[in-house]
């Protein structure tokens, strides 16, 4: 993969899923990378091959719910929505992600 | 994830398989769409997705790897290895799964035995509610309760559902070509309602039917319905002709109903209100009551017991020293024979233990053997946990090849359980079920982690794998002294079992040699049928049997015939107390004895010999006793005895006897008791059940069918049956002993053998792996026997530390056997000195092999192939 680009730090994937989805809309996975590298202006980029296992984890995790449904093309995907479950762990991982990142800023600043 | 979830993928895998290529082909198909908005052509686009989405085949099996598919097909493949693996090495697989078929075999067996017999509830409804009831008196034992007393226990407590009670007798039917002998239980009201069982086919018994001079019932079994009337419904209803009366048969009982015990045939009522029960002192049922639910032990005992105290109060002259006891039901009928059951099952539980120390040593040989294709494997690439993965697999084919072996084992193993042990209670609940079944697993799962684990992580140390790769040829590795504990393990537990099956062996054999006081060859037993309402009339009873036994006498090869109430040898108690009318000082010792009713024929008919005073004789009129000499000399100062009567307190009925003489003592009450002292009535019996002896002067069965003849012509409408020589009665009665001591033997023997194969292997191993080092020295000049001698040294040295250690775990478990020894105590020097010279002669035997084998190495050969 390009170096130019971001890859996401591990962890911070599922973060990321759940985000996208808690607007509450209905995804499949390639909206979740298109929307995930829209938002972050190019600077993200999921990788697909772990997105899919990240999905289905999530899903027998029970934080995500998977349904096949039509595109507007009509084409055959897979959409995830969130969960209650999935809300809660959400809830979770901003939490820690925001410790985790003043951790790192305040190293920075005064390592 | 959830486990359910996993289990349903691996029930559709294929549906989980294609959703998933679906979703990312549909991701790759709006990817090259995207990039073909970008103005790529479509082909390229496609291209580039498929790149950019990375290894399409890998996405899919790391998203389904997750599920437990995936695992399942590296159990798959693992089993394919341990399956090919073991093929390549058939003697090893066969010694491994015979071992275990041996170990989960006999476990197995024993614990369908356990489960049968004592963990499963008794075959009745709610049956932990059950118990038995009997009388307690401070000095007469009375197993049976009085049928007053009977009735008011149940009316008075408050804590039962009801109490019944029963006895039995053998009767004759007489509706067929011949009289046939049946057994009858005579039942008192409320019995079918305290078991909770109803007739399989027709009805209870009605009140009318229960009561004295009411209308004539009885209940058939199963065994009986099935014989006599094809099991056709038309029996309920048909008659029954016993002794003289006409009984109709209103019901059929199911086959699972054996109570009071396996051979009752019928069941009929037993007046309460007739005018023979009403006396507070003649006892006869054996009483069953069935509790309240969640009514305690405790709770029953004080109530039952208060009830008594009050009849006491009442009847002072007659219950003041009555007490009532209560056991529950279960504990009654099968708590003798559970320590007999466990000990077996803890020594097959050793044997498995020492089949699965053998199995590790090998195991242990053969991880050695495979270091390099192990450190192959890692080299490759493989975790240590698919290397553990992959050897514990291999012992798990192995197990459960040996736990279905097994499990004929035990199917076999049952059946043996029952020919010899026909008295067992419960024995024909014993059998095989998908409980067995379970337990076998279970023990092949067990077997596995025992024996396996240890091996598995060791064989899979990296390093250790990893250096021996390069240098194992010339070391010598480090796993044979792990492998010499596991053979002393084995050692020692061998010696464990094989010193308690020496004891047991050697206390069947002192009984053996036991001189018993009588003489029990030639000597043919036999009942004849009689009902308890003819002992109504005794003087009528006493001409029959004195007609009989004169009838016997004068048949050709008879020697002489007797009746008694009791078998001599076979264990029973009859204790009474006894007073002479002539008095004695009040300092002396409670005249205690046993007590047997027997004609004078008796002491000539098995051989005790009278040794002072005279032989007594049945006289209507008069009581006439003979005493042992035990009794003489404990309680009369020896022949002084002659003359003196003798009155039994407890029984008012009976008329003083006079001691006419003294004869020897004999062991009467079991051969491994001392002979008691006894007091023989000199009366013979006239009660149902009482014994009929004669001696023969050939082989005594040869005499039974012209005993039956002879029988039918003097009294055509009794059955004789249960022709039995004394001898078989007095073996039967050591069945649980001689089972005992059977097995026991056998799984010493297994353990023993077992062993040996430990030693052996573990050695020749050792042999294989220090060849070329033997070779080395044999070629520098070494002598063979010095080599002989350091590796014979090297196996006795492990057996001599096993049989230490089996010495003092053999003293230590050997308080279990206590009270089942006779002659040796659980300690004894030359049982266990024997052991230790066995093991270690075969030990040694074992060892020998192995050491001939390593001196007699070509050392050149061997060092030129280097």
């Amino acid at each position: 993969m390009g170096a130019k680009k971001n890859d996401i730090l591990q962890g911070t994937l599922a973060l990321l899923v759940l985000k996208t989805l808690s607007s509450g809309r209905r995804m499949h996975g390639y909206a979740i990378t298109a929307h995930i590298q829209s938002v972050s202006d190019q600077l993200l980029r999921v990788e697909e091959g772990s997105l899919y296992p990240a999905l289905h984890r999530m899903e027998q995790d029970g934080w995500v719910r998977a349904e096949w449904g039509k595109t507007e093309k009509n084409r055959e995907a897979r959409f995830y929505s969130l969960t209650a479950k999935g809300r809660k762990q959400l809830m979770q991982e901003e939490e820690s992600w925001a410790r985790l990142t003043e951790g790192v800023a305040r190293v920075i600043r005064y390592a | 994830m959830a486990w359910y979830r996993r289990f349903w993928n691996v029930l559709r895998p294929g549906r989980m398989q294609s959703d998933l290529q679906r979703e990312l082909s549909f991701h790759v198909a709006e990817r090259a769409e995207e990039l073909q908005d970008g103005g790529m052509s479509e082909e390229e686009a496609v291209r580039t997705a498929r790149r950019q989405f990375g290894n399409y085949t890998a996405q899919v099996e790391r998203t389904r790897d997750m599920d437990i598919y995936g695992w399942l097909e590296s159990f798959v493949r693992n089993l394919r290895h341990a399956a090919r693996g073991l093929g390549k090495t058939p003697a090893f697989t066969a010694t491994v799964v015979l071992t275990l078929a041996l170990g989960i075999g006999a476990n197995s067996a024993v614990f369908s035995a356990i489960y049968a017999v004592l963990l499963r509830p008794l075959p009745f409804p709610e049956s932990d509610q059950l118990v038995k009831l009997a009388q307690s008196h401070p000095k007469i034992p009375q197993p049976f309760v009085a049928p007053v007393r009977l009735e008011e226990w149940n009316r008075l407590n408050n804590t039962f559902q009801a109490i019944t009670g029963h006895y039995t007798e053998d009767a004759s039917e007489l509706s067929g070509e011949l009289p046939e002998k049946l057994k009858l239980a005579l039942v008192a009201p409320r019995f079918l309602q305290v078991w909770g069982i109803a007739p399989a086919l027709g009805r209870d018994f009605s009140p009318q039917e229960e009561r004295f001079g009411g209308p004539n019932a009885v209940l058939i079994s199963d065994r009986l319905w099935r014989r006599r009337f094809g099991g056709n419904p038309d029996a309920v209803g048909k008659t029954l002709r016993i002794g003289r009366l006409a009984y109709p048969i209103i019901g059929v009982m199911p086959a699972s109903f054996l109570f009071p015990d396996r051979d009752v045939d019928l069941w009929s009522p037993s007046p309460m209100d007739a005018p023979y029960a009403q006396s507070r002192e003649s006892t006869w049922f054996t009483a069953i009551g069935r509790l309240k639910p969640g009514v305690t032990l405790a709770q029953a005992r004080a109530n039952l017991a208060s009830v008594q105290a009050n009849l006491g109060r009442e009847y002072p002259k007659t219950d003041a020293m009555i007490g009532a006891m209560i056991e529950p039901l279960k504990e009654a009928t099968v708590g003798g024979v559970r320590r007999s059951l466990l000990i077996l099952f803890g020594s097959v539980s050793l044997l498995l233990l020492i089949a699965c120390t053998n199995i590790a040593a090998l195991l242990l040989s053969r991880a050695a053997a495979r270091e390099h294709e192990i450190s192959v494997r890692f080299s490759l690439g493989a975790s240590r946990a698919s290397v553990v993965a992959q050897l514990l697999t291999e012992v798990l084919v192995v197990s459960l090849a040996g736990a279905a072996l097994g499990l004929m084992v035990a199917a076999g193993a049952s059946r043996v359980f029952r020919s010899l042990a026909k008295d067992l209670p419960r024995i024909e609940e014993i059998g095989l079920d998908w409980r067995i079944v379970l337990y076998a697993l279970a023990c092949a799962i067990a077997a596995t982690l025992l024996c396996g684990i240890f091996p598995a992580i060791r064989g899979s140390r990296r390093n250790l794998a990893g250096s021996l790769a390069q240098a194992g040829r010339w070391q010598v590795s480090r796993y044979n002294r792990v492998q010499f504990a596991l053979v002393g393990v084995q050692v020692a537990l061998a010696v464990t079992l094989l010193a308690g099956a020496g004891l047991l062996l050697r206390s069947f054999q002192e009984l053996g040699r036991v001189s018993p006081g009588f003489d029990p060859e030639h000597v043919l037993t036999f009942h004849i049928s009689s009902s308890w309402g003819e002992t109504a009339d005794q003087k009528a009873a006493r001409q029959r049997v004195d007609r009989i036994l004169d009838g016997l006498r004068s048949v050709p090869g008879i020697e002489s015939a007797a009746n008694a109430l009791s078998l001599p040898g076979v264990p029973a108690q009859y204790q009474i107390e006894l007073k002479t009318t002539e008095g004695r000082a009040e300092s002396e010792p409670k005249m205690l004895a046993q007590g047997r009713w027997v004609t004078p024929a008796y002491f000539a008919t098995i051989r005790i010999p009278v040794v002072a005073g005279e032989l007594c004789r049945d006289e209507s009129n008069t009581n006439t006793t003979m005493v042992n000499r035990s009794f003489a000399n404990a309680y009369l100062a020896g022949s002084a005895a002659i003359g003196r009567h003798l009155v039994q307190p407890a029984n008012a009925y009976l008329p003083p006897g006079e001691i006419r003489g003294i004869v020897g003592d004999a062991r009467e009450t079991g051969l491994d008791r001392e002979p008691p002292p006894t007091v023989y009535w000199c009366a013979g019996s006239n009660q149902p059940g009482t014994y009929f002896l004669v001696r023969t002067h050939g082989e005594p069965r040869s005499m039974a069918e012209t005993i039956r003849r002879k029988i039918h012509e003097l009294e055509p409408r009794r059955s004789v049956y249960d022709l039995t020589p004394l001898r078989d009665h007095i073996s039967d009665a050591y069945a649980e002993n001689r089972l005992r001591t059977i097995l026991l033997t056998f799984f010493a023997m297994t353990a023993v053998s077992l062993a040996c194969v430990g030693v052996h292997g573990t050695l020749s191993y050792l042999v294989n792996l220090r060849q070329r080092e033997v070779a080395l020295r044999l070629a520098l000049g070494a002598v063979r026997t010095q080599v002989v001698r350091q590796f014979l040294a090297q196996g006795l040295r492990v057996s001599v530390l096993g049989c230490m250690a089996g010495v003092v775990l053999a003293v230590a478990l050997g308080r279990l056997l206590s009270g089942m020894l006779y002659g040796v105590s659980t300690s004894d020097t030359a049982t266990l000195g024997g052991v230790v010279a066995i093991v270690l002669a075969v030990s040694a035997f074992a060892s020998l092999l192995p050491a001939m084998r390593a001196a007699r190495l070509e050392p050149m050969q061997l060092l030129r192939e280097e």
